[in-house]
């Protein structure tokens, strides 16, 4: 039976080739999360500038944190937030950035407040 | 009898390189969502937020570059433009559209605002971050 013997070498080849090909390719997908937050009206805002006591302030600037005005380093601002988060999830972090703050900063700490599972976060602008 | 034969064994050649075709064809568009993103923005890591499950077909992408460019899909625009496209879209679907900001860690503040204010202007309260979870 002479058609039924298909040669295989060519097409064990062409599989190799896109095997391959696409190895070398594809990369990985990156996982992407959405971090999610509210962003009080301007109204709000100016209201919130005579700020009652019991709201926690993180203040963003280019060079590092503050939380209630104190200055505080990643892991320590880490700390803090877990503490608070142990208390009450429900609390409203008021995030403040000056114009100046890297995106990344502000990331950093929305990163530690959802390790902290804190939800009502409130990111406003300062300058 | 030798006819009948020939017509048994079947010419094998042409599927397989019809299935290698579609083969190249599935795997070269699966991915084709991902090419309307600007891939030289460079997310910020974000190891502890929850990995996003479904997407939302009405989600709108907008993308600040290094640089402050603000741009959706790869087109270019100004905050003003963005406020106008941001406000049809919020008339169209309402003030529940998700919008996801995806900035670059080296972008400032200042053009995030930038966004951010031409969704409070939609009347879009509730925004997103976009960040990575895990490098691929």
């Amino acid at each position: 039976m002479p058609p039924a013997d298909l040669p295989m070498t060519p097409m064990i080849d062409v599989v190799f080739q896109l095997l391959i090909y696409f190895l070398v390719t594809i990369h990985p997908k990156d996982v992407v999360a959405n971090l999610d937050v509210f962003r009080p009206s301007p109204d709000a805002r100016q209201e919130q500038t005579t700020t009652p006591p019991k709201m926690i302030r993180v203040t963003v600037f280019a060079e590092g944190f503050t939380i209630n005005d104190r200055p505080v380093d990643a892991p320590e601002l880490d700390k803090l937030l877990s503490k608070l988060a142990s208390i009450d999830r429900n609390q409203t972090i008021l995030i403040m950035c000056t114009a100046s703050s890297h995106h990344e900063d502000l990331v950093r700490v929305l990163d530690l407040c959802a390790k902290s599972r804190l939800v009502n976060l409130s990111v406003v602008s300062t300058n | 009898m030798r006819r009948s034969m020939e017509d048994a064994a079947m010419n094998m050649t042409p599927m397989i390189d019809v299935v290698f075709q579609l083969i190249i064809f599935f795997v070269t568009t699966a991915d084709m969502q991902s090419k309307a993103l600007d891939t030289k923005l460079k997310l910020a890591m974000a190891p502890h937020a929850v990995a996003e499950e479904k997407k939302d077909p009405r989600e709108v992408l907008v993308d600040v570059g290094p640089d402050g460019r603000i741009s959706i899909a790869r087109t270019y625009m100004s905050p003003a433009v963005l406020r106008s496209i941001l406000k049809k879209a919020v008339a169209e679907s309402g003030q529940t559209l998700p919008v996801v900001i995806r900035g670059d860690a080296r972008a400032k503040h200042e053009d995030i605002k930038g966004v951010m204010d031409a969704c409070a202007a939609a009347g879009l309260w509730k925004v997103k971050f976009a960040a990575l979870k895990e490098r691929g």
